[in-house]
């Protein structure tokens, strides 16, 4: 990590704040709910020792079934981590080339317990060119994220939002009404294209 | 006696594990991975206590708990979260809830917290059946 944590330019520190709060919010909420499949799988294998000491049989297929449960639990805090970093290091630097398609992965990736909760689903459609940016990745991610915010609580229960990444530009496909979004949008470089039809939000990052 | 107790919880791997837990201390125990199969469990059959996750998808906790005490006030649930703020515990307590407890929890005081729930309901039932001899008696005019 360098020293300079200079704020991220053309993100009000208000809006920077909520995103990493939000962020954080979800992500250490997904953390516990690992940490509670484990812990009891833990408890498990207590119980099943306790069992054996008291001359119960160990089947040897309920300990491997519990060894995988916490394999896989370990796998996905991992994973959670691993995008916690990133997300963390994209303070890093001031200004970097940004990949507009692995910027909508992450943030799709960190807001995808929120859309969970809305039980829409997060697709990014992968550009056929590259689509970079010259910004400061954080600002990006943080306007990304407001935006998709205000999509998911546009969108139906149970449908599909898609992230679209354009030449210095993302498209948010898959709002079913406008109503809720404009009052958001005020601060934000963005434009919502197709009313009545399709409605899209796009944010404009050239 | 053995406990009938209901989780609700969207993460299938811990309604797997807590299920095995519960029965291996003599519950019987239902799951439900979302708050509307949830409901439709909790209105076929009777049980000491639901345990129940704070955020679910299409709907959280305390929509649940509200829907759960409106219809049967007597059932008693218990609130499991992965975060709780004040907030959360003031309006669970505040709808009924008999108490809510985070993420881990440590399954020992999870269990006493059932039994607790069974001894109230069987309190509760007690004094029910106590309030209808008493009508029936009055009625009959013994």
């Amino acid at each position: 990590m360098t020293d300079n944590l200079t704020p991220a330019p053309s993100v009000p520190g208000e809006t920077g704040l909520r995103y990493v709060a939000r962020v954080t919010a979800s992500m250490s909420h997904e953390m516990k709910n690992v940490l509670a499949i484990i812990n009891e799988n833990c408890g498990l294998l207590e119980d099943l020792s306790f069992a054996a000491k008291k001359g119960a049989p160990i089947e040897p297929d309920r300990l491997d079934r519990t060894c995988r449960q916490m394999a896989k639990q370990i796998e996905r805090a991992d994973s959670i981590l691993k995008t916690m970093s990133r997300y963390a290091h994209s303070f890093d630097h001031p200004e970097e080339p940004v990949d507009l398609h692995d910027l909508c992965q992450l943030v799709a990736t960190l807001a995808g317990r929120l859309a969970a909760m809305r039980r829409i689903t997060l697709m990014v459609e992968k550009p056929e060119a590259p689509c970079m940016v010259h910004k400061h990745p954080f600002a990006l991610q943080a306007l990304l994220w407001q935006c998709l915010e205000l999509a998911i609580v546009a969108a139906s229960e149970g449908s599909t939002l898609t992230l679209i990444p354009q030449a210095a530009a993302v498209t948010i496909a898959g709002i079913d009404r406008i109503e809720g979004l404009n009052g958001g949008m005020s601060s934000l470089p963005a434009t919502i294209t197709g009313e009545g039809t399709s409605p899209r939000l796009t944010l404009h990052l050239a | 006696m053995s406990e009938k107790i209901l989780f609700i919880d969207d993460e299938k791997d811990f309604l797997e594990v807590m299920s095995e837990r519960m029965t291996a201390r003599n519950m019987k125990v239902s799951t439900a991975a979302s708050a509307k199969e949830g409901l439709t469990i909790a209105a076929e059959g009777s049980f000491d206590a639901v345990i129940l996750d704070l955020a679910m998808p299409e709907m959280n906790g305390i929509e649940v708990l509200k829907i759960l005490k409106e219809k049967n006030p007597d059932l008693e649930v218990i609130l499991l979260t992965g975060h709780a703020t004040v907030k959360d515990g003031i309006e669970a307590m505040k709808l009924g809830a008999l108490d809510l407890l985070e993420k881990p929890a440590d399954i020992n005081a999870l269990t006493e917290k059932i039994r607790a729930a069974q001894a109230k309901k069987m309190v509760i039932v007690e004094k029910k059946s106590e309030e209808m001899v008493k009508k029936i008696m009055a009625t009959k005019g013994w």
